[in-house]
């Protein structure tokens, strides 16, 4: 076979490729195509001949391209969502029994994200199924990149009554976790969810006593529910600040940032009184003398009366 | 998994077109919901991405009348064939009672099939599922292109690299025109069907 039926020949095969949809082969013989012509002498018009190649190749290169950029996935139709509903059975270990969370699972794994966040508000109504669908709720934002409005619902959530203290505290440590996994901390730090998330105080910084310990039940781990007790270090208003020495593990380890303690007892000189408390920081202390203790702030929510 | 409804007489199945991108799973269900009208029991479900390839799946709901006075329905189902949509492929395996391979035959996607049987099998795999039990009917498909002039890899070398060890019934088809479509349907319908059959043993059932 000469030159001239060679490249005919070669140009015919990477076009037939190309009605079938297989850019990937049809791209690697017009290369081979150019480095034909390329490495041969005489050819008549050579430069715009490889000119053409050249163009072929772009062509291709920006197809394969469009086609491998992920596409945002498109809201199907509602026959569709059905379908998709229906292939995602309700014994999903995740959806725990709920054929309701098990759709709208089905609807988030395919990408229908506003469709699944919308069923999933409708779920938070069910006590079973509240922080199953938070969750989700959350998980539907962050895959969507958008880590800040997964944030700002929680924060709605915290200002609402939608979730316990409890079930708050668990989401939280979710949505903690998958910032983190998805890489979008760098984004939105710890330290960024922290101060979003961090609720008000009912109560003005005049209207607090100065206060010398506080009493306090273990909202989780080992020693939940039992009293813990410590000694104020430093107050700055409605903000409380203690030190944790290094050899109390336990406690250091069950208490953390955005963990509610409620029922809590706060004694005075003058008075003993009792409120709501949130952990807003906990840091460990790196030098002087109480290096390794931690420092522990808890912020006064509110008083009750 | 297949939903058995004694009360009325009714089984229905998910049978599951896989395979390579580009191999041809969509055509065949086109094919099947242009030619086989009278079997076909609703509209016929895509979602396209760019370049007409399979985004999620396609769905074409199918009955296929009564065996054994059982009603007997099936749910064809096509899966992303592009090496990127894995975790779709693996929701649309989910409950899968039976699958058709759809390799290309051309001779430039020969690495292709044999990552996609691959693929297929890992999926599997993590369903507990095992490839030799499942109901598998391997179609080596494309083959009108030959005489287009594209290089086809000869069956007998895709039976070997694709079949030597399943073993499974394999047919050549064109799902463009149609050739060999509808036999490769009926062909997993009838092992599907028998291997429910063993498995819960729905026909018996019913007769009593």
């Amino acid at each position: 076979m000469n030159f001239g039926e060679k490249v005919k020949c070669l140009i015919k095969e990477a076009e037939l490729y190309k009605t079938q949809g297989l850019l990937n082969e049809s791209l690697d013989i017009y290369k081979n195509v150019e480095v034909l012509i390329e490495a041969t002498q005489n050819v008549k018009n050579k430069d715009r001949f490889l000119a053409k190649i050249a163009h072929k190749i772009d062509s291709l290169y920006k197809q394969i391209e469009t086609e491998l950029s992920a596409p945002k996935p498109p809201r199907v139709s509602e026959e569709a969502q059905s379908v998709m509903k229906e292939m995602v059975a309700p014994d999903e270990p995740e959806a725990k029994g709920s054929a309701s969370l098990a759709s709208a699972l089905a609807l988030a794994k395919f990408g229908q994200f506003d469709q699944a966040i919308e069923e999933f508000t409708q779920l938070l109504a069910t006590e079973s199924l509240r922080t199953d669908a938070a969750k989700n709720i959350l998980w539907c934002w962050v895959q969507q990149d958008e880590a800040e409005k997964a944030l700002g619902r929680l924060k709605q959530w915290m200002s609402g009554d939608v979730l316990t203290f409890d079930e708050l505290s668990g989401v939280r440590v979710y949505l903690e976790d998958l910032i983190r996994q998805a890489g979008l901390d760098t984004r939105v730090s710890k330290d960024k969810i922290h101060k979003d998330l961090e609720p008000e105080s009912e109560v003005d910084d005049e209207d607090i006593l100065d206060v010398d310990s506080i009493r306090f039940e273990m909202p989780r781990g080992e020693r939940k529910g039992e009293t813990a007790e410590l000694e104020v270090s430093f107050q700055a208003g409605k903000y409380l600040k203690m030190l944790v020495p290094k050899k109390d593990k336990r406690l250091i380890a069950d208490l953390n940032i955005g963990d509610y303690l409620s029922g809590m007892t706060f004694f005075s000189p003058v008075a003993i009184f009792s409120g709501n408390g949130y952990v807003s920081s906990k840091v460990v202390i790196n030098a002087g003398p109480k290096k390794g203790d931690y420092s522990l702030e808890i912020k006064i929510l509110n008083i009750q009366k | 998994m297949a939903i058995l409804n004694l009360k009325n007489n009714e089984i229905q199945c998910k049978i599951v077109y896989y395979g390579p991108g580009r191999s041809g799973k969509t055509t065949n269900l086109e094919f099947i919901h242009k030619h086989f009208t009278k079997q076909v029991a609703g509209k016929m479900i895509s979602i396209d991405t760019h370049g007409d390839r399979t985004l999620f799946f396609d769905f074409l709901p199918m009955g296929l009348g009564k065996i054994k006075g059982c009603d007997v329905k099936a749910q064809l189902y096509t899966v992303p064939g592009q090496v990127q949509y894995r975790a779709t492929r693996e929701l649309v395996l989910k409950g899968v009672d039976g699958i058709v391979f759809v390799a290309d035959s051309l001779k430039v996607r020969r690495e292709k099939n044999m990552m996609s049987l691959k693929d297929l099998h890992e999926n599997l795999k993590k369903m507990s599922i095992d490839i030799r039990r499942i109901p598998l009917v391997l179609q080596y498909n494309k083959r009108d292109l030959e005489k287009q002039g594209f290089p086809l890899m000869p069956l007998e070398k895709m039976e070997h690299e694709l079949n030597r060890q399943l073993k499974v019934p394999s047919l050549s088809a064109s799902a463009l025109t149609g050739a060999g479509v509808g036999k490769t349907l009926s062909q997993i319908m009838k092992l599907t069907l028998k291997y429910l059959q063993k498995e819960f043993h729905w026909a018996q059932d019913n007769s009593s």
